[in-house]
């Protein structure tokens, strides 16, 4: 009978439910409640003077605008970017795929830093053309920044989308009555990307609202104010117990917005966005754009990589081997003293610490991101989405220290700083997948199960081929963000188990720039290095889909 | 599949990760272990740390951050349990100050902690070494003779300076600024209305002014004559009434009140031995008489009244905002 035959699925269900809200509850909830409970018991006096403070207002406005903004420019450009990488006839196309994600490859704080060097007063194009834009130390420049650093996450989800949910059928369909481009686009692919595009738009706005190396390098001197820079600045002078409870509170702010945002959009645009694929359509690829326009894309693409990427990194590069701060980089100032120094076996450990992290953070993460992407489409776990996008909100430093609150008594090192990965990165990993997931047909499932398969030989041989790019993208950006990850790790490591960012900081304390540039270097060219294998996997895997021609990011 | 490989390869790579994340004490030598939490580089910091352990044997576990991610540390480790350093070795009195007005630290100081002036110490921390503030400015922009130069025209929309929100030696520096005479705040306003731009640390006004994208600025010594060494087209002025005086205060932790190895260690950096090896790696030692870092034979000095602008910090921080912003 199919209630009593329903029985034991519904109990499963629950119990995956449950186990998964565990899970969220430690890694998410147990961490906010304790700072709460820090804000509440120290704080209740200083609630007045800590939310009227002067410039809290302005500086709530700015991340706001800020998060509004960036996510406004960079979504768009992300998806403008994916498609542009489907035109066949794209010159180089393969080496486009990967050069669009070169942002992703370098830190925050590194950007920020490269930009100023590159085009601030007295900077790379300054010193070498006579050219500077003042206006990258500013509002405008903190915005293009975020921008560069967010446009990679944009186009990643999108190209994920458009893997699992293109209809080439669809797409033939309109173009043989008669569509264009731009009518087939607005038509077809923009409402089959919608739930792509939503997962961008919380994830790009929330990464903003919690940015604080591009505000505080390129905003600060000219009197940029966020929330972030603000809750640093507590904590800088934070051995006064008001000061660290004024920084718990914004922090607690910050939470409160992100909520304010993204739970309406999870709850009221999530169901809506999502299609049911009734069958794998498995038509041929769909030819897409003109025959003449590729060379105009590449040359689009390569400008745009050339000033977002390009010239910061050779001004980085050039600091890195120059002598003095101050000299021209020219080879008669050129040294590898700054690199020598960084080859010492302290820096080889802490690499290896790094990547192992990095490695271990990523693999579950990936794991955490799917159980969410599934389970977040029963009824039980609706709210799980939103719930584990809060810890991406806050700041490094006050989620560091709220999980030592919480936890401090019985872990340290290096669980402490895993754990800080997974709480902080769960969205990355959930978002990627989520907006792929929907398309899986349903059917495909049921058969596999009703044909006797169990609920993981049905997951690996029905679901997996179709998200395996999103999985693998899921993991990467969770990977690379990890390796790249200062602040948590600089703050909860123990005795003989320092991580790159303990070496990272210590040489950004010491205010030379070339050791600091030299750092830079190499941790992108090292991330550069480790990505690629997984970069190659990713192709792989697209090239093994019957769709495989038309994945955007894939070849 | 590959893509079933990976997890499992992950898991593995996971496991082997293991003794990594568990056996990272290094394995005690068997003598005595201390825990030391500290803001000062690692430059001055490890080889103090080596010498410590190579005569004495005992093993000193160091936990190193810039001052903020250090007091989110301690804050973390109170509300856990209880603060897990033996030894707190900050980058300014007020920091410190903070700590024991909580309780952490203090209450002892080593007997030859008299030989240090009184200027560098309390009963509850002792200074060991001194950051110096002054002032910077390109090789072919005239020198600052006294601070309240910087507000004159030739610097116009050409000064930097750090932000006290950030950084404490800066903090100091506005407290040291207020309470004279001819200087107050009205300096500071001086300063703003010239077009000076404030930036967050003093390592990026140095920077800044090497590049030449400031004329001149404010900023430590450490900074600055490194700079120098390497080749940087800077200029460096103490400029008078003086360089403002930082001191970098070390206390003992309350709770390892009476380990006699964490007290050794606080005395072997009090001790000439220890402040002469302060001296060569770099930071400017508060022993008189030990030789340090660069500083002209008649280089000016003045020195915060450190207590009254400890119990005035927030007001101080407030006023100082409504000119510069932050």
């Amino acid at each position: 009978m199919p209630r009593l035959a329903s029985r034991p699925a519904d109990v499963g269900q629950r119990f995956e439910v449950a186990a998964l809200v565990a899970v969220a509850a430690l890694l998410v909830l147990v961490p906010i409640l304790r700072l709460v409970e820090t804000a509440v018991d120290e704080g209740a006096s200083q609630y007045g003077a800590v939310l009227t403070a002067p410039g809290l207002g302005e500086a709530v406005r700015t991340s706001l605008l800020l998060g509004v903004v960036v996510t406004a420019v960079a979504v768009p450009l992300g998806m403008v970017t994916a498609l542009a990488l489907r035109q066949p006839q794209l010159p180089g196309r393969g080496f486009w795929r990967v050069a669009v994600l070169l942002p992703v490859l370098v830190p925050e704080f590194v950007l920020g830093y490269s930009w100023q060097q590159a085009y601030g007063r007295a900077g790379f194009t300054d010193t070498l053309l006579g050219v500077p834009f003042p206006g990258v130390v500013g509002p405008v420049g903190v915005v293009v920044v975020l921008v560069v650093n967010a446009v990679p996450i944009a186009y990643l989800l999108t190209a994920v989308g458009l893997a699992a949910r293109a209809e080439p059928d669809l797409e033939r369909a309109a173009r043989a009555s008669g569509a264009g481009s731009l009518a087939v686009l607005r038509t077809v692919i923009l409402p089959l990307l919608r739930p792509s595009l939503a997962a961008a738009s919380v994830l790009v706005f929330v990464v903003t609202l919690a940015s604080f190396a591009v505000p505080q390098v390129l905003g600060a001197p000219a009197g940029v104010d966020t929330v972030t820079t603000r809750i640093y600045a507590d904590l800088s002078l934070g051995a006064h117990p008001n000061s660290f409870v004024e920084a718990v509170t914004l922090a607690l702010l910050l939470v409160l917005l992100a909520v304010v945002v993204v739970a309406p959009a999870d709850a009221v645009l999530g169901p809506r966005l999502r299609s049911v694929r009734v069958a794998d359509s498995g038509g041929s690829p769909v030819a897409v754009g003109r025959r003449s326009g590729g060379g105009w894309v590449a040359l689009g693409l390569g400008s745009y990589l050339l000033v977002a990427v390009g010239v910061p990194l050779l001004a980085l590069a050039g600091a890195s081997v120059t002598r003095a701060v101050g000299l021209p980089p020219a080879p008669d100032n050129w040294t590898g003293d700054h690199f020598s120094q960084l080859l010492d076996q302290r820096t080889f450990e802490a690499i290896g610490r790094s990547v192992g992290l990095a490695v271990v953070a990523a693999s579950l993460l990936t794991v955490l991101g799917a159980a969410v992407a599934v389970l977040e489409r029963r009824r039980a776990g609706r709210s799980l989405a939103t719930l584990v996008t809060l810890t991406l909100v806050l700041p490094g430093s006050t989620l560091a220290v709220a999980l030592l609150i919480a936890y401090g008594r019985w872990l340290s090192g290096l669980w402490l700083i895993l754990l800080a990965y997974l709480a902080k990165l769960w969205a990355f990993a959930h978002r990627p997948i989520s907006g792929a997931l929907d398309r899986l047909p349903p059917g495909e499932l049921h058969a596999a199960r009703a044909s006797g398969a169990t609920a993981v030989t049905a997951a690996r041989t029905v679901a997996l081929r179709p998200l395996a790019p999103a999985l693998v993208a899921a993991w990467l950006v969770c990977f690379v963000t990890a390796l790249h990850e200062v602040t948590m790790s600089a703050l909860l490591y123990g005795p003989g188990s320092e991580t790159l960012a303990v070496v990272v900081l210590n040489s950004q304390e010491l205010g030379r720039i070339g050791p600091t540039a030299a750092l830079s270097v190499l941790l992108t060219g090292l991330m550069a290095a480790a990505a690629a294998p997984l970069w190659l996997a990713f192709r792989r895997l697209g090239a093994a889909s019957s769709s495989d021609r038309e994945l955007a990011g894939v070849r | 599949m590959r893509t079933q490989r990976i997890a499992p390869g992950a898991a593995v790579l996971g496991l082997l990760l293991l003794p990594v994340a568990c056996g990272d004490d290094g394995g005690s030598s068997g003598g005595e272990t201390i825990t030391l939490y500290t803001c000062v580089s690692d430059t001055t910091v490890e080889p103090v740390i080596d010498a410590f352990e190579v005569s004495t044997g005992t093993q000193v576990d160091l936990f190193r951050a810039p001052t903020g991610e250090l007091n989110a540390r301690i804050a973390g480790d109170v509300r856990s349990g209880g603060l897990r350093a033996d030894v707190v070795w900050g980058c300014d009195p007020l920091t410190l100050q903070g700590y024991v007005d909580q309780g952490l630290v203090g209450g002892w100081a080593p007997a030859n902690a008299a030989d240090v002036p009184e200027r560098f110490r309390t009963d509850d921390y002792v200074g060991v070494a001194v950051l110096y503030l002054l002032a910077v400015h390109g090789d072919d922009v005239q020198p600052p003779q006294e601070w309240s130069d910087l507000t004159g025209p030739e610097y116009a929309d050409g000064v930097a300076l750090p932000d006290p929100a950030f950084a404490a030696s800066a903090l100091g520096a506005v407290g040291y600024f207020e309470g004279q005479s001819g200087y107050g705040l009205d300096f500071f306003a001086d300063l703003e209305g010239n077009g000076a731009v404030q930036v967050a640390s003093p390592d990026e006004v140095a920077t800044g002014v090497a590049q030449g994208a400031y004329k001149a600025g404010i900023t430590i010594a450490n900074s600055a004559y490194a700079l120098q060494g390497d080749g940087s087209p800077i200029g460096i002025v103490w400029p008078r009434p003086g360089a403002v005086a930082i001191y970098g205060p070390v206390a003992l932790a309350t709770d390892s009140e009476g380990s006699a190895p964490a007290e050794e260690f606080i005395t072997y950096l009090v001790s000439e031995k220890g402040q002469r090896l302060i001296g060569e790696v770099g930071s400017y030692p508060t022993l008189p008489g030990v030789p340090g870092p660069t500083r002209p034979e008649d280089a000016p000095v003045v020195y915060p009244d450190w207590p009254a602008i400890t119990a005035g910090q927030e007001d101080l921080l407030a006023d100082y905002q409504q000119i510069f912003g932050g």
